[in-house]
């Protein structure tokens, strides 16, 4: 009896020990072939600015279409798009700062 | 005669060189103004045509750079080494001006501006990237400015700029005279109207008053004696008047001769001079002259005290007393004629003022007084009351 209860508690502590950016974004993206460091790279190239990039990723997390996916067409047509989001605008705000913080360009150029 | 005309012509300049200063004030200012306003344009456009020439050579390292950007781009984070040239420096900005790497000297960069600009001895290309490799928007490229161009520039505005101010100044003096010729010619009439009739004056004059000298009254009946008199004094005083005139037109600017005078002989002498004027409205004289001397030009101390007598003369009530007093430094000249008002006093020296139109002459008479004893160091002092008198004190 107690040994599935700790176990429980494992599992509960370490869902709430990851943050929004692991809990929401990385689950899923593992499975993909492209790493969100590359596709962070493909929304620099679309949109460029930090709050400009923040902006583009959160729309398409609401509303994704093909036509606005920074994705190629190959990828698109092999893995589909997205699933509309049900995180909350502020789940999306957090996991968004976490994933710019986390691969943004700034001071890592020499 | 030729130097008389010199000299005359050369009094008459000098109006005319202030008109000609005037407007040869303006001319350069404006002259300078304009050459300014042209140098800036020129200097602007040369700039401009500098940037072109560098903006093709920046644009070619732009692209490279751009290159190299996405080469960067795509093998980021493994590759992080920002690339660099000799030939250039340069930053790269996000699309809200946020620097995202720079190797810049001179950080001032202007994203609103032209795409191409000089700031601090540097010359800088903004240019807009259409694709956001590594999220640039701006890639900046930045050479150092030689400057060399600007000196060639300053020696062209300063080598152009002295031989347009020469020539424009030459057409300046020439567009001068042209324009102050006609005002130029009638002075010159007129001043050459007065200086002969001036001249021509004197012979009459001369021969009126020794031929005054030469007639003898005692023959003469008492009406002939008075009305001899008469001419005597109206010839006078045209001579005094004469004397002015001459004085200003021919002799002021003739070399003094400077000697020691007796002033209280001078005096006895023109106060005999102009005897027969006093007495004409019955002036006495009250004379209190003791022995002094002066280092003066003889015809300009005469014709101090003749315009002081004559003044106090013209200017006195009949019956009245003129009087004189001499001492070592000074000399005052009184009399109880009919004053001038306290308000007027200042402007008593000035030329062509007369503050009584009853009595005769040009108002000439006080500015040759002061400006003879100013040319002296003599102090003047004038204490007048309306209605009783005048006194001038002369100190040295």
């Amino acid at each position: 009896m107690v040994k599935p209860i700790i176990l429980c508690f494992g599992l509960v502590s370490c869902v709430f020990a990851q943050n929004a950016y692991e809990r929401h974004c990385v689950e899923c993206h593992k499975e993909l072939p492209t790493s969100l460091q590359r596709m962070f790279m493909r929304y620099l190239l679309v949109y460029s600015g930090e709050e400009n990039v923040k902006a583009g990723m959160k729309h398409y997390l609401k509303y994704p279409l093909k036509e606005i996916s920074v994705m190629s067409d190959l990828f698109i047509d092999t893995y589909g798009i997205k699933e509309k989001t049900k995180l909350s605008d502020s789940e999306i705000d957090e996991a968004l700062d976490i994933y710019w913080d986390k691969y943004k360009v700034f001071n890592k150029l020499k | 005669m030729l130097a008389l005309k010199n000299k005359a012509t050369n009094s008459l300049l000098r109006s005319e060189k202030k008109s000609l200063l005037r407007f040869l004030t303006l001319y350069v200012a404006m002259v300078i103004f304009l050459i300014t306003l042209l140098s800036l344009f020129y200097y602007q456009s040369q700039e401009k045509l500098m940037l072109s020439d560098q903006r093709a050579m920046l644009t070619k390292y732009a692209y490279i750079q751009t290159r190299r950007l996405k080469v960067l781009h795509h093998f980021f984070p493994e590759r992080v080494e920002y690339p660099r040239d000799p030939r250039f420096k340069s930053a790269i900005y996000d699309l809200e001006h946020m620097k995202i790497f720079s190797l810049l000297e001179d950080e001032n960069v202007r994203f609103d501006a032209e795409e191409i600009y000089i700031t601090n001895g540097h010359i800088h290309l903004v240019k807009m990237l259409d694709e956001f490799y590594l999220g640039t928007k701006y890639l900046v490229i930045e050479v150092k400015d030689s400057g060399a161009w600007r000196g060639e520039i300053w020696k062209n505005i300063i080598t152009y700029g002295m031989v347009v101010f020469i020539f424009f100044m030459l057409f300046g003096l020439y567009l001068a005279k042209l324009f102050l010729k006609p005002m130029r010619d009638s002075i010159v009439l007129l001043d050459r109207f007065i200086k002969d009739t001036t001249h021509e004056l004197n012979t009459p004059l001369s021969a009126i008053l020794a031929n005054i000298e030469m007639m003898d009254t005692d023959v003469m009946v008492e009406k002939n004696k008075t009305k001899l008199a008469r001419i005597n004094i109206a010839a006078k005083t045209v001579s005094v008047l004469y004397k002015d005139l001459t004085y200003l037109m021919l002799e002021e600017d003739q070399q003094n001769h400077d000697e020691e005078i007796e002033i209280k002989e001078l005096i006895y002498n023109r106060v005999e001079y102009f005897s027969v004027l006093a007495q004409s409205k019955h002036i006495a004289y009250d004379l209190d002259l003791e022995e002094s001397t002066i280092m003066m030009d003889r015809r300009k101390l005469t014709r101090v005290i003749d315009n002081l007598i004559s003044n106090a003369i013209k200017y006195n009530k009949r019956n009245g007393t003129i009087g004189i007093r001499s001492r070592e430094g000074l000399l005052v000249v009184w009399d109880t004629g009919i004053g001038i008002h306290e308000e007027k006093v200042p402007y008593i020296f000035d030329r062509y003022m007369r503050f009584n139109n009853s009595e005769g002459g040009f108002g000439i008479g006080l500015s040759i007084v002061k400006k003879i004893v100013d040319e002296y160091h003599i102090s003047i002092e004038v204490d007048s009351k309306e209605g009783e008198g005048t006194k001038m004190v002369l100190r040295w």
